[in-house]
């Protein structure tokens, strides 16, 4: 009886106790700025380098490139970019490779969605996708 | 690894394999062993290889032998290097305080080999895996199933020339 | 005259109190359990096969997945091996953070374990007071790495990210704290009798069929074998640390319990000391774009909070490995489940089952 006594007594003390509960989804969890949501992709920034496809363990990102407008100028600019988000398993090898930070997590964690065609995300998505953008991404 | 071995300075575990080899060879015979050496890859751990023939009987000496006791068995699975199938098999002796690698190999088109669940009753599951995701046979085993992919699965998954039926997933 | 019949029952493979998709296919002598046959691979998803075609680094985020519960040892074993077999320095920044994380994660796993085991066995609160505890724990690693339980933290030749500002501070805060919630927990169950009477004398084995049928971890521990890696093994930097390797001689689920809860006082008293020592430094050795492993092989094995969890590398010289395997200590942990079952009252089995500790995922790979 001892044991259960004491017991009865530690849950009476965690009564006065503070509450630690989130309210959520009603305020907006607290997330810390590493936390890896859906990507962010800066089109401008991109340099066509093709690392993030390579070291894709899912093979879930798609791109192409094309030539520079400006004949003057060297180089390719991202025509496409596809982010299959049906195996995406949010590794953040992509963010890590990408030498201009192009593509950056984000805190956008809510991606549930009725149709599975809603979980492929394409470049204008991904470019509009610029809330809660992480802000350091290399150590 | 054999040249390795030799060529760098003996390792500390060298006088253990001396040991281990040569209880093998006084009680099993003087063939039963194709090759043995220090793996410097792998923390130094003593590698034995043993003839299909001889692996179980040496697995038993191992086990019930009073110096070597090497009563548990860490881990077990198998490997398709193409040229052949090996069974890896690393045991512990708390007596010896050591580690050994115990490795035999077969012939790749039927591998066939006895079971070392009468020893270790740890390597039944082990050896159910080996069987389910490479084809080989454990002789003598108690309940071979396919433990993972369940009965109705066609081929052996981690054969290098394994086909993926299901290529849509 | 009382007639009984033999029954055939299927437990899961959808129970709550099987942690996952595990079935248990028993055939019962009115509450007497005849046998008791596991069926497992419901989680099957071939991790192994995919790691052949993958690169070391893209291996990582697939160990997160195996046992989920303390991802960080998984990523450990395999930044390990492949270490190992590179002779790779880690810097000791990078070893003590990856110690840190390691620790934390065990002490997550194992609260846990300790909130569903007694949920299992139909204590409703203490789970709620487990996840109180292990959320704070979870926020400190998301702090760290980005992620809730798939972490992808450890890289070959040290860690992601550096420890952001004040989170050793949080870390050292953390294990006081801690302490004094697991005296409090004492409080609630360890003395509880009807726990005790639930769990003491339940699923005995002897050191010897411990040993027989490879168990690890607590598991083996339980039976008054002072066996665990850190100690006897060391790796990383756990030779700069004093810690108990806390054993019991019953081998009951009562002792399980006991060498569990004792086991998060050792992690915390490594906290404590890591978060100390706690040095300067870079947090990445010097290693090639592409990690390409010498030719060979060479299998590890480290510490997990389940037991004990090893990784083995075949490799031919190339950018992926040739053969990886896991030695999955949850797997080996359960072969003795049927043995354990056999000749049982049908209420124990989830006391049994419950005190062996396993994460489905890392069962079937």
């Amino acid at each position: 009886m001892l044991g259960l006594a004491k017991g009865l007594s530690y849950t009476l003390k965690n009564l006065t106790r503070k509450k630690v509960t989130y309210d959520y989804p009603n305020e907006p969890l607290p997330l810390p700025d590493r936390f890896r949501g859906i990507q962010k992709f800066y089109p401008e920034k991109c340099i066509v380098c093709n690392q993030c496809v390579t070291i894709c363990p899912t093979d879930c990102i798609q791109l192409t490139g094309k030539k520079h407008p400006d004949p003057s100028k060297k180089g390719k600019i991202i025509d496409t970019y596809d982010i299959n988000f049906e195996i995406c398993i949010l590794c953040d090898l992509c963010t890590e490779v990408c030498p201009t930070e192009a593509i950056v997590m984000t805190n956008q964690f809510e991606l549930a969605e009725y149709s599975r065609d809603h979980l492929f995300k394409n470049l204008e998505w991904l470019d509009e996708n610029d809330e809660n953008i992480r802000k350091v991404n290399k150590v | 690894m054999t040249e390795d071995a030799t060529k760098n300075e003996p390792s500390p575990n060298q006088p253990k394999l001396n040991q281990i080899v040569s209880a093998i060879e006084s009680h099993v015979g003087q063939d039963a062993l194709i090759d043995h050496y220090i793996n410097k890859l792998s923390k130094d751990v003593p590698t034995i290889v043993a003839n299909p023939n001889t692996y179980y009987s040496i697995a038993k000496l191992l086990r019930y032998d009073e110096q070597l006791n090497f009563a548990y068995l860490s881990e077990l699975h198998g490997t398709d290097f193409e040229t052949h199938m090996e069974i890896y098999v690393h045991l512990h002796s708390f007596n010896m305080n050591q580690s050994v690698a115990l490795k035999v190999k077969l012939d790749r088109a039927a591998p066939v080999i006895p079971s070392l669940v009468p020893l270790w009753p740890g390597a039944n599951w082990p050896e159910c895996e080996a069987y389910d995701l490479l084809g080989i046979d454990f002789r003598e085993h108690p309940d071979l199933k396919r433990i993972l992919l369940g009965d109705d699965w066609k081929g052996y998954p981690l054969r290098k020339d394994y086909q993926p039926y299901d290529v849509e997933v | 005259m009382l007639r009984t019949e033999e029954m055939l029952l299927n437990v899961g493979p959808q129970h709550p109190s099987t942690h996952g998709v595990f079935r248990l296919v028993i055939k019962i002598d009115g509450e007497i359990i005849k046998e008791a046959t596991p069926v497992i691979g419901y989680l099957h998803r071939g991790t192994e096969k995919l790691a052949e075609n993958l690169q070391y680094t893209q291996i990582i985020p697939y160990t997160d997945r195996l046992d989920y519960l303390a991802a960080m040892t998984n990523n450990y074993v395999l930044c390990h091996a492949v270490e190992t077999m590179m002779a790779i320095e880690v810097p000791d920044r990078a070893e003590y953070l990856r110690v840190i994380a390691m620790e934390l994660g065990r002490v997550a796993s194992h609260l846990v374990w300790w909130g569903t085991y007694l949920l299992d066995i139909g204590a409703t609160s203490p789970f709620l007071y487990a996840f109180r505890e292990r959320e704070m724990i979870v926020n400190l690693l998301t702090e760290l790495s980005g992620a809730r339980l798939t972490f992808n933290y450890m890289r070959v030749g040290g860690v992601k990210w550096d420890a952001p500002e004040g989170w050793i501070e949080k870390v050292a805060e953390f294990v006081p704290y801690m302490r004094e919630q697991l005296a409090g927990y004492h409080e609630l169950v360890t003395g509880n009798e009807i726990f005790v009477n639930r769990v003491k004398g339940v699923g005995i084995y002897t050191k010897e069929e411990a040993l027989q049928y490879s168990l690890s971890g607590a598991n083996l521990r339980c039976t008054g074998v002072k066996w665990d890696l850190r100690k006897n093994e060391p790796y990383s930097i756990y030779d700069r640390f004093t810690f108990d390797v806390p054993t019991r001689e019953e081998g009951d689920a009562f002792s399980r319990y006991h060498c569990r809860m004792e086991e998060i006082e050792e992690s915390l008293k490594i906290l404590e000391q890591a978060v100390v020592q706690f040095p300067e430094g870079p947090i990445l050795a010097k290693v090639p774009k592409i990690i390409k492993v010498p030719k060979g092989e060479a299998f590890v094995r480290i510490e997990s909070p389940r037991g004990e969890i090893g990784c083995y590398i075949a490799s031919e010289g190339k950018k992926e490995p040739y053969r990886l395997k896991f030695r999955r200590p949850s797997f080996y942990n359960l072969q003795i489940l049927p043995k354990l079952l056999e000749g049982e009252n049908m209420a124990n089995l989830i006391t049994i089952l419950g005190a062996i500790d396993i994460v489905l995922g890392e069962v079937d790979g």
